[in-house]
């Protein structure tokens, strides 16, 4: 299946970079804070996604046409991004196509970043972060490095796809997830997960741009977030609501 | 070459509702694919959802820009809420970069059907952090 989906280079692409993901989910936490990396390291766009399992859709940028999933990066980084949400019929072979192409790449972790839904989202006042690791080593490394590891429960989307590839692979990788809302673009949740990136990477970005325009990523997120909405619905994301039956 | 496995009535009515089901799924969608703005109202349609607990129905709406003292929520009817918010500062296309499209909005609305009944005269609202919750009791 993977012999569909075809990732263009653009650019030279560095080795031992750390390859992140910021693919649409709830709160779009991870594309939201895609976003302010790509602004904020001043990023450059070195590869893309193509394929016949996309949709018939393009990204105009500067009236010119771009792939709705590309990978942006500098000599450190790697970022995966999608503009749009993924169908839950074609994300298997989306993300695997990623995946290895990353691991061709030998990136030396790789690390999703994403949003874990809380109730009264709007009356917490401090957000957590939870990561889920490949690995007993990579659980072993967030804990030490301060970030709470997300113990049992489910994970829906393109972050579980990746956490399960990258361990079957031997690839080290984490899901960093932030506490945010559900159904609504969540900047402050996307500033707390860019937080745990530093702890664990030591990847910086100033956020305060990301709260300080907080009102207007919401605004221009809404049509996004409704239709990420439609595909986590098909894909059963409530199911990580779900408490799991221990199975050891 | 294995046996092919015989599906009991079930298996076939189930997956009977599930294509059924499907199907209407995407005539919703079709049906209300529409801009989440209306050019000639100067409005933008917000986020919205709707929570059903046996107790009460809540619905949150995410109001990014909204004054707080300018948010109405009325009842249309015995199932139906209708919500507008003036907007802080007006909000124009260009703010997105797209040129392709003239129209500047001010205000949010959306109206919104609560399923189940409701006492509309019960209804409590809170506005926190750009998101407005409404409460009505069943």
């Amino acid at each position: 299946m993977s012999g569909e989906v075809k990732i263009i280079e653009k650019e030279r692409i560095s080795t031992n970079a750390v390859m992140l993901f910021g693919f649409p989910d709830v709160g779009l936490v991870g594309v939201i804070a895609a976003a302010h990396l790509i602004s904020e390291l001043k990023l450059d766009e070195v590869a893309f996604l193509d394929s016949e399992l996309l949709p018939p859709l393009i990204v105009l940028h500067e009236g010119l046409p771009h792939s709705s999933i590309r990978v942006f990066g500098n000599n450190e980084v790697l970022l995966a991004v999608s503009e749009t949400p993924v169908s839950a019929d074609v994300i298997y072979p989306i993300m695997n196509a990623l995946i290895d192409w990353g691991k061709s790449k030998n990136v030396k972790m790789m690390i999703s970043l994403s949003g874990i839904p809380i109730e009264q989202r709007q009356d917490a006042e401090k957000l957590e972060v939870f990561a889920a690791a490949s690995s007993p080593e990579m659980l072993k490394m967030v804990q030490d490095k301060g970030v709470e590891v997300l113990k049992e429960g489910y994970m829906v989307g393109p972050q579980a796809i990746m956490l399960q590839r990258c361990a079957n692979m031997g690839t080290p990788a984490l899901t960093l997830l932030a506490q945010c809302f559900l159904n609504y673009p969540d900047p402050e949740a996307a500033t707390e997960v860019l937080k745990g990136l530093e702890k664990v990477t030591g990847i910086k970005v100033d956020t305060s741009k990301l709260l300080e325009k907080g009102e207007e990523i919401r605004l221009r997120a809404r049509d996004v977030m409704k239709r990420t909405q439609q595909e986590l619905s098909k894909m059963k994301k409530a199911q990580e609501y779900d408490i799991p039956v221990y199975v050891s | 070459m294995a046996a092919r496995k015989k599906r009991s009535i079930f298996e076939i009515v189930e997956q009977y509702f599930e294509g059924m089901e499907e199907g209407v799924e995407r005539l919703g969608e079709t049906l209300t694919e529409k801009p989440s703005w209306n050019c000639r109202a100067c409005t933008m349609e917000p986020l919205h959802n709707i929570m059903i607990a046996p107790d009460e129905v809540t619905v949150t709406v995410d109001l990014p820009f909204a004054e707080e003292k300018a948010i109405q929520v009325k009842p249309i009817d015995v199932n139906t809420i209708e919500i507008s918010a003036k907007m802080r500062r007006t909000i124009r296309f260009e703010d997105f970069g797209i040129t392709h499209y003239r129209g500047e909005f001010q205000t949010f609305h959306c109206r919104m059907y609560i399923p189940v009944p409701v006492r509309m005269e019960k209804m409590e609202t809170r506005f926190k952090r750009g998101m407005l919750e409404i409460r009505i009791p069943r």
